[in-house]
Parts: structure tokens; C-alpha cells; sequence
């Protein structure tokens, strides 16, 4: 897997998780921060970092960006959420439009 | 997604998810009721969501509130009986509180109202029928200054109350509706300089008060029907006029001359000339005329519609129960140009006066003409209204049949004719002589979404008809003969999710119950459905409808099904009576019923038993 094919996310402790560019692009906010011309850092090394985002919630949200394309290609499941992580996965995913 | 609600479709399917695990049930929101912090920083947008969606699951409470405190602006509780004082004191402690809808709320009182004083946030409140809140709770609002918008309709506040919003400076719409606001009321309120919307049907104000009205400087909606105004300056400003139920003796003096007016809406049904010899015409002729685009003089004694030449904007016009008939349709033939909506309903209109229309009205979308005399020969002409989209032919004597003639061979299908009209969506024929026979045109209309069907002619075949039309949603097929066994083979549309059998006397409680587990995705209307089917339906998790709580009913389907159950109930009752006792404690009773009044057919009850 080439570097162009991935990219990092960096969650508010510092972990980071390499997912395929494809499934970051599922939001809309990253999506813009890896495309938008104008020579963004995100843009140019294909990371980006979340310090409002905390590690499992970052972690659920890669799952989330698979899951919705398994979805998009026809793999119907159910995608569980634990009530405790609502609020916070919530924010996390207003914040990512997604 | 399914699960993605309509006031919610600018958010995305993982919030849409979130939303939908938080508030699954009672112990998912305990699950996370307590993050407190995490609660401080929700936005605004996400916590209304949260809240409104818990409320119509039915699983807020009072206490439950308290968790909101920081991320709900807007608060809609309307119709919701439950709350009280309780639910007042934490609505109080919202920080940023907004807009708080609480119209029905009937346990709302004057005390109830003391938490939210002073709230500088509040800028929309409404109060309509809290019937317990009186001039005494006034008190309460006065301290809110920021209010902009306030409804006070129909509550029991009377002029003293009313005068003392003088002081909320910041009001752009006034709600005071069947409230008794007398002149000296209004006079206060005219420091209201920012109003924009005044409410004040069925109130108290005369010619006086009401000229008084052009002080308003930014007025553009105003009501006053059921008033006792007949005269009405000229109110430059104001865009929506609402007369209906008063004696008009004019609208807008000739002050007017050489100022324009933005008058666009303008209502006045059930209104009455006749203080004035010349009636309407005197009424109208002052009454700027060009930017009117919507007009309703329903249920007027007007027979001269000359006036309406004049209004060459209008794209809305509702005439009926009027003394229209074909010779009086120039004036509307005139200003068809820009037509869109034409009511002419219960009007002496005929088919000929219809064939008049044709080529005038090139806009025209909907056509009422309901209980009129026209017939079978109109439909041609209705046929040549390319831009039809709603047609209500109901009540009258279209048989579907072209030809009357003596001769049965020669009759051909007159509702072939509505074949040409490609835009047709919504049709009417509800109550007229049709039968089987000539419904069939009625397959090929493949854009309908709803079709209204009623009467005792109609049976298993027309049902058939609609099965292949591929868009219909709602089809209404009420007091038809229809048989259990015929019903199972009905094929719906794919899209139906209304089916309307009311009156379909031939179906038992059973049945019916059966039509509503054999068509899950249908609303299946009839009398005898029960109505907790329809609330497990609607409690479906992820389902976007509402929960039972929220269903106040208010349609008349739903009247007819709490009638049906009154109806029912008596007997159900007395039959688990006899069930509940054993014989002899029966006996006992009869013997004590000359004290207890209880039913005189105790005793043929019990030999039937026997």
C-alpha cells in the first residue's frame, strides 16, 4: 500500500491510525482538508489531527468510515453503537459531517 | 438510511446512528445521562434533536430535563398535557432557551410561569389555549424583555393583561387571538413600533381602534375577522389582510389615492355587505387591486365579480359558496392569465360555464368543483387544462359515462378524457353516481399519487383498477362493497401507504384487523380498526413517526375511530360482567337491583347463559 493511499489520523492523545484515503473521504470535513487547494499541511502529508477527538472515539469513527462503505456497496449490518459513547461519537461526527 | 428523519436530513448518517442509540429507551439514556461535561459542550443543534426525539418517544420527564440545561434553544412541547410546574421549574434553568412552544399545554397555569421570568434569552413564547393563564400570570412574561414573538390566543387574559405588553418593546408578532381586547387595549400597544404580525380575530375592536392600526409602522399581517370593524383606513404596509366574519362596509378609504400598497393576501369569507346599498362594489373600490395574488371571498353574499378584473396578479382565488353561476364568469375569465388555484365549489357553475374557461387559465394547477352541477360533458374541457395537477370533481353528477343517450351502445368513457393530463397527481370523485364500469380510463393516469373514491356503487373491480398505478400513495375507497375475500387479492401500488375503507360496512372487527396485518406498510383506515394498532405501528424503533403521546388527533378519521369505540366499548363491558360473576352472585344482585338500578335484561341475560 503506497503512501498516496492512506492517510493518518491523529486522535486529542496522540495516537494514530492509518486508514485508506477512500474511507477518511466518507467525511465531508476531511475530505475538504485533503483536497482543498492551497498547499494545507493536511493536504500535503496526508495527516491530520483531532485535539478535541479522543482515541476511542477516533477508533469508532474508522470503523464507521468501513462500515459506510461496505454499506454504500450493498453489505447490509447493523453498525452498533454503545449508548455510552453516543454523546461524544455525536459531536464527533457533527463535527466530521458525517 | 431509513433511520434518517426529514428535520434531520441536513445531518449525517453517523449522527443520524447517535441520535438514534441515545434514545432508544429509558436505560440507554441513563447510560449516559451523566456526562455532565460532555453535555456542556454539546451544540445547540444535536441537544434539540436529542430532546424533541425523547419527547416523542415519551420517555421525558421532568427530572430528566435537568441534563438539557445547557444545549437546548428550542423547546416544542406543544399539545403535551403532562406538563406542569414541575417541568416549568427546569425549562427555567435552561441557559439558553430560545423559543419555548407550550400552545395546549392544559396544565399550564399562572404559578407555572414565575420560572421563566426574567429569562433575556426567551425570544419566542407561546401560551395559545393554556386556559388556566389568566392577567395574573402577565407578570410573569413582562421581565422577559427580549420577547419578539408571543402568543397569548384564546387563553383568559383579558384587556388589562394585553395592555401591559406596552412594555415589551422588542414584539414583532402579536398573537391575540379570542382574546375580548377592547380599543383602549390597542392604544396602549401602539408602542409596539417594531410589530410586524397582529393577531386579533374575535376581539373586541370597533372602527375606532381600528383606524388606529395604520401606527403600526411595520404591520404587514393582520387579522380581524370576527370583529366588529367595518371600516379600515388604508394600512400601507400591511401584506396579509384577514376580514372574514365581519360587515364590511369598506376596505381602505380613499386615502389611499397616490400611495402604493403591498396587499397581496386578502380574506374575507362568510364577510357581509350590507350596510351599504351598492355592497361589494362599494366595499372594493378603493381596495388597491394590483398586487393582490390571493383572494378568498368564499361564503359572501357577493353576486357582482367585476371587481376582480383589476386583479391582475391573481394566482389565488377562492369563490366558493358564492352566487356565481356561468354568466357572472367573465371577470374570472379576465384574470385567469395568472391563475393557479380556482375554487369555485358549491356555486351554481355548470359544465358550459367550465367550457368557458378553457384557454384563459394557462397556470392553472387546482381546480375545485365540488357539489356543483356540472356533468359528464365537462371533463373534455377539463382534459384541454394541460397544467392540472389537483382536480376535486366530488358531489357532482359526473356518471363516466359521455353519451346519455337512449341507446346503452353508444355511451363511451368520459373519464378518458383526463388521460391528456400528464401532470395529475391528486383526483377527486368522492361522492358521485360513478360506477365500476367506467372507472377504467382511471389505469392509465400513471402519475396520480392520490385518488378519492366513495360510494355505495363501487366495488372489488374498480379496487382493481388502481393496483397498477405506479405512484399512488393514498387511495381513499370509502362506503364501497367490499368483501373480506376480495380485499386478500387485492395487489396495493408499490408506494401506497394509505388505504382509506371507511364506511365499508360489510368488513367486521376481524377483518379489518387482518387487511392491517396482511398490508403492514399500509395505514389501513376503517372504523372498527383499533387504535393501539396504529400506536405500535408508530413505536417501531428507528420508525419516524410519532409515538403515541404526540397523537392528539386531530383529522377526522381519528374522531371516527374514538367514536366507533365509544360505540363498542358498553357492550364488551357488560359482557365480562356476566363472565366476572358466578350465577348465583348474579341472582343476589337482581334481587338487590331495585336500589342499584342495574339492567332490567339481567334475567334474559342469564337464561341465555343458562
Amino acid at each position: 500500500m503506497s503512501m498516496e493511499d492512506t492517510v493518518k489520523l491523529i486522535s486529542a492523545e496522540g495516537f494514530e491510525f492509518v486508514i485508506d484515503r477512500k474511507a477518511a473521504m466518507v467525511s465531508n470535513t476531511i475530505r475538504n482538508m485533503l483536497t482543498s487547494p492551497g498547499g494545507f499541511s493536511e493536504a500535503q502529508h496526508g495527516e491530520v489531527r483531532f485535539p478535541e477527538i479522543s482515541t476511542p472515539i477516533l477508533e469508532k469513527i474508522c470503523q464507521y468510515f468501513y462500515w459506510s462503505l461496505q454499506f454504500a456497496s450493498g453489505k447490509e449490518s447493523e453498525f452498533h453503537i454503545d449508548p455510552e459513547m453516543t454523546l461524544e461519537l455525536m459531536m464527533a461526527a457533527n463535527y466530521l459531517h458525517t | 438510511m431509513e433511520t434518517v428523519e426529514m428535520e434531520e436530513s441536513g445531518m449525517g448518517v453517523l449522527v443520524s446512528l447517535c441520535i438514534e442509540a441515545a434514545t432508544k429507551d429509558i436505560y440507554s439514556v441513563q447510560k449516559w445521562r451523566r456526562q455532565r461535561r460532555t453535555l456542556e459542550r454539546l451544540p445547540c443543534q444535536l441537544g434539540n434533536v436529542l430532546f424533541r426525539r425523547l419527547l416523542r418517544r415519551g420517555i421525558l420527564y421532568p427530572s430528566l430535563l435537568e441534563i438539557f440545561q445547557y444545549c437546548v434553544e428550542d423547546v416544542d412541547l406543544k399539545g403535551e398535557t403532562s406538563v406542569d410546574a414541575e417541568w416549568m421549574a427546569y425549562l427555567g434553568a435552561f441557559r439558553y432557551l430560545c423559543c419555548l412552544n407550550l400552545a395546549d399545554c392544559r396544565a399550564i397555569n399562572n404559578a407555572s410561569l414565575w420560572p421563566i421570568t426574567g429569562m433575556t434569552t426567551l425570544k419566542e413564547l407561546d401560551l395559545s389555549r393554556c386556559l388556566k393563564v389568566t392577567d395574573a400570570g402577565i407578570g410573569h412574561l413582562l421581565s422577559n424583555s427580549n420577547l419578539e414573538v408571543l402568543g397569548v390566543s384564546e387563553t383568559k387574559l383579558t384587556s388589562v393583561g394585553v395592555m401591559c405588553f406596552k412594555s415589551l418593546k422588542h414584539l414583532r408578532v402579536l398573537d391575540l387571538g379570542g382574546l375580548p381586547v377592547t380599543d383602549a387595549a390597542l392604544h396602549s400597544l401602539l408602542a409596539l413600533t417594531q410589530l410586524e404580525k397582529l393577531d386579533l380575530w374575535g376581539s373586541k375592536i370597533t372602527n375606532e381602534g381600528a383606524c388606529e392600526l395604520k401606527m403600526f409602522p411595520k404591520l404587514t399581517f393582520l387579522n380581524l375577522a370576527w370583529t366588529f370593524v367595518t371600516e379600515l383606513p388604508f394600512l400601507p404596509s400591511v401584506t396579509y389582510l384577514n376580514m372574514s366574519n365581519c360587515s364590511i362596509y369598506f376596505i381602505f378609504n380613499e386615502e389611499n389615492m397616490g400611495y402604493t400598497s403591498r396587499l397581496e393576501k386578502l380574506v374575507i369569507s362568510q364577510a357581509i355587505f350590507n350596510k351599504n346599498p351598492n355592497e361589494e362594489e362599494e366595499a372594493f373600490r378603493y381596495l388597491p387591486k394590483s398586487n393582490l395574488s390571493y383572494l378568498d371571498v368564499s361564503k359572501t353574499s357577493i353576486s357582482n365579480f367585476q371587481f376582480l378584473v383589476d386583479m391582475k396578479h391573481l394566482e389565488h382565488l377562492n369563490l366558493k359558496f358564492t352566487k356565481l353561476t356561468d354568466y357572472l364568469l367573465d371577470p374570472i375569465i379576465c384574470v385567469g392569465e395568472n391563475l393557479r388555484d380556482l375554487n369555485i365549489g358549491s356555486t351554481k357553475v355548470t359544465s358550459q360555464g367550465i367550457s368557458n374557461l378553457v384557454g384563459h387559465v394557462p397556470k392553472l394547477t387546482t381546480l375545485c368543483l365540488s357539489h356543483t352541477g356540472i356533468d359528464d360533458s365537462v371533463l373534455p374541457y377539463i382534459g384541454l387544462i394541460s397544467s392540472l395537477k389537483v382536480i376535486d370533481l366530488s358531489a357532482t353528477f359526473i356518471t363516466g359515462f359521455a353519451n346519455c343517450s337512449e341507446n346503452y351502445q353508444e355511451k363511451s368513457l368520459s373519464l378518458t378524457a383526463l388521460q391528456n393530463l400528464n401532470n395529475l397527481e391528486i383526483l377527486n370523485l368522492e361522492e358521485t353516481p360513478l360506477r365500476d364500469d367506467a372507472l377504467h380510463p382511471l389505469a392509465s393516469l400513471k402519475g396520480l399519487k392520490s385518488l378519492f373514491l366513495k360510494g355505495n356503487f363501487l366495488s372489488n373491480a374498480s379496487l382493481e383498477i388502481t393496483s397498477n398505478l405506479p405512484n399512488l400513495k393514498c387511495l381513499g375507497f370509502r362506503e364501497a362493497l367490499l368483501a373480506y375475500s376480495e380485499l386478500c387479492l387485492f395487489k396495493p401500488p408499490k408506494m401506497l401507504n394509505v388505504l382509506d375503507l371507511r364506511g365499508s360496512w360489510i368488513l367486521s372487527k376481524d377483518e379489518v384487523l387482518q387487511l392491517c396485518n396482511m398490508f403492514p406498510h399500509i395505514e389501513v383506515k376503517h372504523e372498527l380498526r383499533p387504535a393501539n394498532i396504529s400506536s405500535d405501528r408508530y413505536n417501531i424503533p428507528g420508525s419516524s413517526s410519532s409515538s403515541p403521546f404526540r397523537k392528539t388527533t386531530k383529522t377526522s378519521s381519528s374522531t371516527h375511530l374514538h367514536l366507533s369505540q365509544l360505540s363498542i366499548n358498553p357492550n364488551e363491558k357488560f359482557a365480562d360482567e356476566r363472565i366476572k360473576y358466578s350465577i348465583e352472585e348474579l341472582l343476589d344482585l337482581q334481587n338487590a337491583s331495585s336500589s342499584s338500578g342495574l339492567p332490567i335484561n339481567l334475567n334474559t341475560d342469564l337464561l341465555k347463559m343458562d
